[in-house]
């Protein structure tokens, strides 16, 4: 396999141009051929290849430079930094808006962005019909596009850049904005597109159509990758990622929690087969978790474990109230510390899809009544599916 | 740059561009059309009631040749140039969407805008050419290959001088604001109004710098006075607007990457 497009330290400033001072002081720098003074670097050093055939999903929060990177590799703007090669012949970008001249109908955005991908008049006329099909608009071809709701206008602009065949297909947040069938339509050419061979670069906030279409992803954080490679591994790490920002602004919410009565967790510790900094295992694969509590008036506390996705969403949860021999006296008590007790869960078979969890370890008073302290630890689940969910649910199909 | 992406000229899409601009301009609302050939038409009669009426202007040179045809001839082109220029210049900033999207050769922008124009008022002033004609000017059209040969090179010119504004009007929007009165003092330095006979010696020799002098001029002699005298400035012209036309596009090209920083 050969490489269609390769980026190579590229990085893009933008100058600040709002003020006629900054402007001139931009264009000066541009005509000396410096770099600016002033700007906003909103990519730095990104380097990556995509080869023939290969589709690679591009993830990353709002501003993070997606489409500024997709402007680079398509040659829109040149990078200010870094070098780009690209070997396809023909390349469509597929972005909102489209390229389309909002004043014009939308026969002739059709005839114009066709020359634009490349396409002749004859070649045109023969495939003018399925671009309408595919389109499905009907009589709002003729109205100018300005008219046109944001889902018309990308339902046309797939239809043509469909109808022209690209070596190089560019998607830029596209097919969030079709509805159902039309996304499932867009869905399915695409997949036929890669079949074909076809090379796809896919930009989306949709993880599950990155995971769908693409095999490998690269997530761009403040202009930077922050991770380039398997598109589970990646997805799966960008989500993490946002999970834990989101619990760590829930936090701040709940601060005042955490009731420190008498009954205490003095230890949690998780065991899995993975080592390493957080446990890790396996999607199926083997965890153990142990909890020991401080018991001040030696009456055996209950042990609670709540498993939680990342960003607090709650998967399951039990408690060593209704399993007698659960919560065992454990000796190795400090002075004036009370009874120590150990609970030990093991879950042999833990089938969470993959993503970054919690285990959190409560003791609750000996009537089952009141949550007095709580611990926990985070581990990672990982594996390649495609199914989605929490965890995945014994099934076989017939 | 090295992009394998469709960044260059692209006839087909060009051929788009010039179209679209021509209905956009001339044929999709409804005096547009008419427009063209009126709108010139009636400043020809403001400055020949102005000229011939009020200021009693001769031209010394004109022969048996009408103030009005002396003006006509010259005006046409003009217009078309200046009218070219000025609009070209903003074709950047105005397809800002596609420029800053899509990947094609921008230099088609300006270039289409110039062309479409040229197009059009070709058109119109064929009709003058004609209607003088019917009026009584005797034209040699024996000369107008000629004259096509200048208009050509005009638009030539125009083409190189719209790919420098255009790009810099991205840059320093103040283009958009001087630009207008330059194209007028120029139009008042250029023999159109007058004849180059008219000047005091000085002026005639720093007058004779102006390239549009060379046009108007050749122009001139060709329809109504079927002299055709090549010298030593048609040979500078010649050569010097295919460079001046290269330098536009380089210049365009090194700063086509960085319009999107701008617009």
């Amino acid at each position: 396999m050969s490489s269609l497009v390769r980026l190579d330290g590229v990085a893009k400033v933008y100058p600040r141009v709002h003020r006629p001072r900054e402007r001139l002081h931009a264009f000066t720098s541009l005509l000396l051929g410096r770099e600016p003074k002033e700007g906003a670097e909103v990519l730095s050093d990104v380097s990556l290849e995509v080869r023939r055939g290969e589709s690679l999903g591009i993830i990353g929060e709002n501003g993070a430079g997606k489409s500024t990177l997709l402007k680079i590799l398509t040659g829109v703007i040149e990078p200010t930094r870094g070098t780009v090669e690209s070997r396809a012949r023909t390349a469509a970008l597929l972005e909102l808006g489209a390229g389309f001249q909002p004043e014009f109908s939308g026969m002739d955005n059709v005839r114009m962005k066709s020359a634009l991908l490349g396409l002749t008049e004859r070649e045109l006329a023969e495939r003018l019909d399925d671009i309408l099909a595919f389109a499905d608009i009907g009589q709002y071809i003729h109205e100018p596009v300005k008219h046109y709701s944001s889902g018309m206008v990308v339902r046309l602009g797939f239809a043509v850049v469909a109808a022209s065949s690209p070596e190089l297909l560019i998607t830029d947040e596209v097919l969030a904005v079709g509805d159902e069938s039309f996304q499932k339509k867009c869905i399915r050419w695409i997949d036929d597109f890669l079949a074909e061979g076809g090379t796809l670069m896919l930009v989306s906030h949709s993880m599950y159509l990155v995971q769908k279409l693409c095999r490998h992803a690269l997530w761009l954080s403040h202009g930077k990758v922050a991770a380039y490679g398997d598109v589970h591994r990646v997805t799966q790490d960008y989500l993490a990622w946002h999970e834990a920002r989101n619990r760590v602004e829930e936090r701040h919410r709940s601060e005042a929690r955490g009731d420190h009565g008498h009954y205490a967790v003095r230890s949690l510790e998780l065991h899995t087969a993975g080592d390493g900094d957080t446990p890790e295992l396996e999607s199926g694969g083997r965890l153990e978790a142990e909890l020991v509590l401080r018991s001040p008036d030696g009456r055996p506390p209950i042990g609670m474990f709540g498993l939680v996705r990342l960003d607090g969403t709650p998967v399951y949860g039990v408690s060593t109230e209704g399993a007698p021999g659960a919560m065992q006296p454990l000796d190795g008590a400090a002075e004036g510390e009370g009874e120590l007790f150990r609970a030990v869960l093991s879950f042999d078979a833990l089938d969470l899809m993959p993503g970054q969890y919690l285990l959190r370890g409560h003791a609750l008073d000996p009537e089952g009544l009141r949550v007095c302290d709580t611990l926990e630890r985070g581990f990672r689940v990982r594996g390649e599916t495609r199914d989605f969910g929490l965890v995945r649910l014994p099934h076989r199909w017939q | 740059m090295a992009n394998g992406l469709s960044r260059g000229f692209d006839p087909r899409f060009f051929r788009h561009l010039v179209l679209r601009q021509v209905r956009q301009d001339y044929l999709e609302n409804l005096t547009g059309f008419a427009w063209l050939v009126v709108q010139p038409l009636l400043l020809l009669a403001v400055y020949a009631f102005v000229f011939t009426q009020i200021f009693q202007s001769r031209i010394p040179d004109a022969g048996e040749v009408g103030y009005v045809a002396y003006l006509a001839v010259a005006f046409w082109p003009w217009t078309a140039f200046s009218e070219a220029v000025l609009k070209a210049s903003g074709t950047i900033a105005g397809n800002a969407a596609l420029v800053s999207k899509v990947a094609f050769a921008n230099e088609q922008l300006p270039l289409a805008t110039v062309t479409s124009v040229f197009l059009m008022h070709g058109i119109g002033y064929l009709a003058v050419l004609v209607v003088l004609q019917l009026l009584g000017t005797p034209l040699h059209w024996a000369l107008f290959p000629v004259v096509l040969v200048l208009l050509v090179l005009l638009w030539l010119l125009a083409c190189a001088i719209a790919l420098f504004v255009s790009s810099l009007q991205v840059f320093v929007k103040d283009v958009a604001q001087i630009l207008p009165p330059l194209m007028t003092f120029w139009f008042f330095t250029t023999p159109i109004l007058y004849s180059a006979a008219m000047l005091p010696d000085e002026l005639a020799r720093i007058f004779a710098w102006n390239p549009m002098s060379w046009f108007v001029a050749g122009i001139r002699d060709a329809l109504l006075y079927g002299r055709l005298s090549l010298g030593y400035w048609d040979a500078v012209m010649v050569v010097l607007i295919p460079v001046l036309l290269f330098l536009g596009l380089a210049w365009f090209r090194k700063f086509s990457g960085h319009f999107e920083d701008f617009l």
